[in-house]
């Protein structure tokens, strides 16, 4: 009975801040001119961005780590992982720091953009462009009017990185 | 025990076990000096905690237990028996079986029963040689603690405490809540016929008495052992009273107990089927009994049906048995830890301290004014000598010595010399060497399997030691010590080295390695730590099973670290533990390489120079050597391995640091010595991954992040290439 009262609770709840049944939320970010979305479950914060410390022999993408109150964290940076131009920081400049399976990792973005509800129906599967555009790391393409949304597959993005796997390093 | 003790109870097992290592340290001890008259003293004291907490927390097992090696220490202590290596010998014994009651009482693991019966009468007997021995009477075999399944008698009990009860702490309730664990208390009577009137009592004495009725299935003996500590003075008898009814429940209890392999858990456990089929009336107890003598264990099904032989049945129950007790130990794990009132009081202080300069910071900070500058440094320089206190005394909490771990070898060692055969002698050093507790404990039997497997195949027989031009005395030796991040420890001995020919052949007949590979010795020693692998001809209950070093180098992989080996056949073998200091702080030397700061562990660092002009010598146009004092030594770039973009490329300019790894040493250039600093070492590892050459990163003055440098690791990039292309 109780559970039954909660779901309904949580659906109207839902409903109110436009959070579909079987949509979920993403925080949105610019790389340029392009937007992309994580999982907003993932994310942990964002902060703005200050200098790394740049680890010795890592591939360039990882940026360096930070000082996350007293947590070493490491910090990649989405241009270089996606083959982009780099640009100049600006006032703009964030980190995200977003959470994979335990590992709390920081994300160098241009510019955070909104929180966007999207719909599953509004969710297209990742285009395919063969060897030219490597797109494994999307879990999809969404459209939230008419923008669309590269959607992260974080756990591809950051776990087939060479950067957890301490025996690749040895 | 369901008494109000059992809060305590931790802590007493925390203190019996401390009191139970200065018995067996002393005992070793006794055995080099066997006049030593304050050693026995020490041992009787402790052994006399013993029995007086586990008598008080109701552990009459252990209480009795250590009564009758307590007997035998007063006998000694009061010189009216000599210290003899048989003596010796059965009271370190005694010890182990006082160990693994304790555990017993701590987890319910079932006690060998037959060992406790032995030692016992053994004690009693070594007790009894005297002419008049005081202990004799008491020292009756059958007085195990056995919860005997015998007749429940009822018991009639009169008791008047002494007067002094009071004052000395002690507490009737706690033995009418004994007597009450032991069985089941009826009519219990409160004499106050004594108590006088208000205005002349004393609130200190005591002036109550008891009369009490007991049912129980012990024996007086166990009923007196509750009386243990208030038995001074006072005045009680314990009768005998003819049992008139144990109907009903008895005949329940009787069913539980006959049901053989399933076990009768309390409270809300389901009941046994038996058990349920008698309260229903289905089935008559009597019956019930009867099917149940003819269920069989199904150890015994598979010898009837010949799937094993007895021997290997009984192996299995052992090795069964063995895991039972592992896994209730496991549970058993305390993690508090004992520190110091003084510690803490201190601690306390300086928190105090603390607070006192936070208060007069941020009064200064809220009507701050620029002349007030230098206040203002004064304060932040005391808030500085507070933190660094505060933390170096928090840290030093969970940092133990790691003597700790080592004093259980001496035991081992003397035991396992004698069962060898072999003489054996062990030295221990850096026990000094602080380590966090938590490593301290999972290192043990890491450890003991090291030592064991030195003892029992490293180490020859005297015999073929003295053909070899050896000492009759073989060493092993155990030693720790910081290197860079990590904490040494190495298991050394001066045997027989490992079989080179023995191990390839034994690694291809298990089908490890192709018959025709051929392996440096690098890859052939390893091989000892895969799981199943043994060399030795015979197997001994020491080792030789096969297992065990694979799981040495399981549980110091689990805590981070590595197991090396070294070893020159005819020489010995030299096992290496490496274990990193995860939650340690270290003193470093921070240098600046380009705009990057590195930490340089302090420990590693011999000295740093300026080189002269022509010190610098190349060999193959590359290698470059720098003359220290007449030694050359290879010159490593730093900025090179780490690809950075230095200051200075000229090593005239630059500092060279000496640094010192694994007995190897070598220059690494730096641009600058910017200062010495204690830093908590951070691990790479929680969100990223080991990366070569770091040991571990810091949080820099600045809040920025400082990577702590590994001397090795370093070095193996400089000779080996990064691992991964920038």
């Amino acid at each position: 009975m109780a559970a039954a009262a909660l779901e309904t609770a949580t659906k109207e709840l839902n409903q109110q801040i436009g959070l579909s049944g079987d949509g979920s939320q993403f925080l949105t970010f610019n790389l340029g001119e392009e937007l992309y979305g994580v999982d907003i479950l993932r994310v942990q914060e964002i902060k703005g961005y200050t200098t790394v410390t740049k680890i010795p022999n890592t591939p360039s993408h990882i940026k360096g780590v930070l000082n996350l109150r007293g947590t070493i964290v490491p910090i990649i940076e989405l241009r270089t992982k996606f083959n982009m131009p780099t640009i100049d920081y600006t006032a703009f400049t964030v980190i995200i720091v977003v959470v994979v399976r335990d590992k709390v990792m920081g994300l160098v973005v241009d510019a955070v953009s909104d929180v966007l509800n999207i719909d599953k129906k509004d969710i297209q599967p990742a285009p395919q462009f063969g060897a030219k555009v490597d797109v494994s790391f999307l879990n999809g393409i969404g459209k939230s009017g008419d923008k669309l949304v590269a959607l992260l597959d974080m756990d591809r993005l950051l776990l087939d990185d060479e950067m957890l796997d301490g025996a690749k390093a040895a | 025990m369901s008494n109000d003790f059992a809060q305590f109870q931790d802590a007493f097992f925390e203190e019996a076990a401390e009191h139970l290592a200065i018995v067996e340290e002393g005992l070793l001890a006794l055995e080099q000096h066997p006049q030593d008259l304050e050693l026995l003293a020490k041992i009787f004291r402790s052994a006399h905690s013993i029995k007086g907490a586990s008598g008080m927390f109701g552990f009459t097992a252990l209480a009795q237990f250590t009564h009758k090696m307590e007997t035998l220490l007063d006998l000694l202590r009061n010189e009216q028996k000599v210290v003899t290596a048989a003596i010796a010998d059965l009271l370190l014994k005694s010890t182990d079986c006082l160990k693994s009651l304790m555990e017993a009482a701590k987890s319910g693991v079932a006690v060998d029963e037959e060992t406790v019966q032995r030692l016992t009468t053994e004690l009693a007997t070594a007790s009894a040689l005297e002419p008049q021995p005081p202990a004799v009477q008491e020292a009756k075999p059958t007085a195990a603690p056995a919860r005997s399944d015998g007749q429940e008698r009822t018991y009639h009990i009169t008791w008047t405490p002494p007067e002094w009860l009071f004052k000395r702490g002690l507490d009737p309730l706690q033995v009418v809540k004994e007597l009450n664990g032991l069985g089941e208390l009826s009519a219990v009577k409160l004499d106050m016929s004594r108590v006088p009137d208000l205005n002349l009592i004393d609130p200190e004495k005591c002036y109550l008495s008891w009369e009490l009725q007991l049912l129980t299935g012990r024996d007086l003996k166990s009923i007196e052992t509750a009386f243990e500590f208030v038995r001074e003075d006072s005045k009680l008898s314990i009768e005998e009273v003819r049992s008139t009814e144990s109907g009903g429940h008895s005949d329940e209890r009787k069913v539980s107990a006959g049901s053989g392999g399933i076990h009768h858990g309390e409270g809300s456990d389901p009941k046994p089927l038996g058990e349920i089929l008698v309260e229903s009336g289905v089935v008559s107890p009597a019956a019930l009994e009867q099917a149940l003598a003819q269920q069989k264990r199904v150890g015994e099904i598979l010898v009837e049906q010949k799937a094993v032989t007895p021997r290997q049945l009984e192996q299995a129950l052992h090795t069964q048995r063995q895991q039972e007790v592992a896994a209730q130990t496991k549970k058993a794990d305390s993690t508090s830890i004992r520190v110091d009132t003084a510690k803490i009081d201190k601690l306390i202080n300086l928190v105090g301290e603390l607070v006192i300069t936070q208060s007069m910071l941020s009064d200064l900070g809220s009507r701050f004014e620029i002349k007030q500058l230098p206040v203002l440094l004064e304060r932040v320089a005391q808030l500085e000598r507070n933190t660094r206190e505060i933390q170096e005394r928090v840290m030093g909490i969970r940092m133990l010595p790691i003597g700790t771990a080592f004093s259980r070898f001496p035991r081992l060692v003397r035991d396992l010399s004698a069962k060898a055969g072999k003489k054996i002698q062990l030295v221990l050093s850096g026990e000094e060497t602080e380590l966090d507790k938590t490593v301290i404990e999972s290192i043990g039997d890491p450890l003991t399997h090291l030592v064991r497997n030195s003892a029992d195949h490293g180490l020859e027989p005297p015999e073929e030691r003295l053909d070899n031009n050896k000492s009759e005395v073989g060493t092993i030796r155990l030693n720790a010590f910081h290197e860079g991040g990590n904490i040494c420890i190495t298991v050394e001995d001066d045997g027989r080295g490992l079989n080179r020919e023995k191990i390839f052949a034994k690694a291809v007949k298990q089908g490890m390695v192709g018959e025709n590979e051929k392996l440096s010795d690098d890859q052939i020693w390893p091989l000892i730590f895969r799981p199943g692998f043994s060399t030795a001809e015979k197997v001994t209950d020491v080792s030789g099973r096969g297992v065990g070093m694979d799981v040495v180098k399981r549980n110091i992989e689990a805590l981070g670290g590595t197991v090396s080996i070294k070893t020159v056949t005819g020489k010995g073998t030299t096992f290496t533990l490496k274990l990193p200091l995860t939650l340690a702080i270290i003193e470093g030397m921070t240098v600046r390489v380009g705009q990057e700061t590195y930490i340089v562990p302090l420990l590693s660092i011999l000295e740093s120079i300026q080189p002269k002009e022509g010190a610098i010598k190349t060999v193959i146009g590359k290698g470059e050597l720098i003359n220290v004092r007449g030694t050359y030594l290879p010159m490593i770039r730093m900025y090179e391995v780490f690809t950075l973009q230095p200051e200075h490329t000229s090593p005239m300019k630059a500092i060279l640091l000496i640094l010192e790894t694994e007995g190897e040493r070598v220059a690494v250039m730096v641009d600058e010595i910017l200062g010495q600093q204690q830093v908590v070492i951070k691990s790479m590892e929680q969100n990223f991954r080991k990366v070569e050459g770091i040991a571990g990163a810091t949080i820099l003055g600045d809040g920025t992040v400082g990577f702590i440098l590994d001397v090795r690791g370093l070095l193996e990039i400089a000779r080996h290439g990064a691992p991964i292309a920038a």
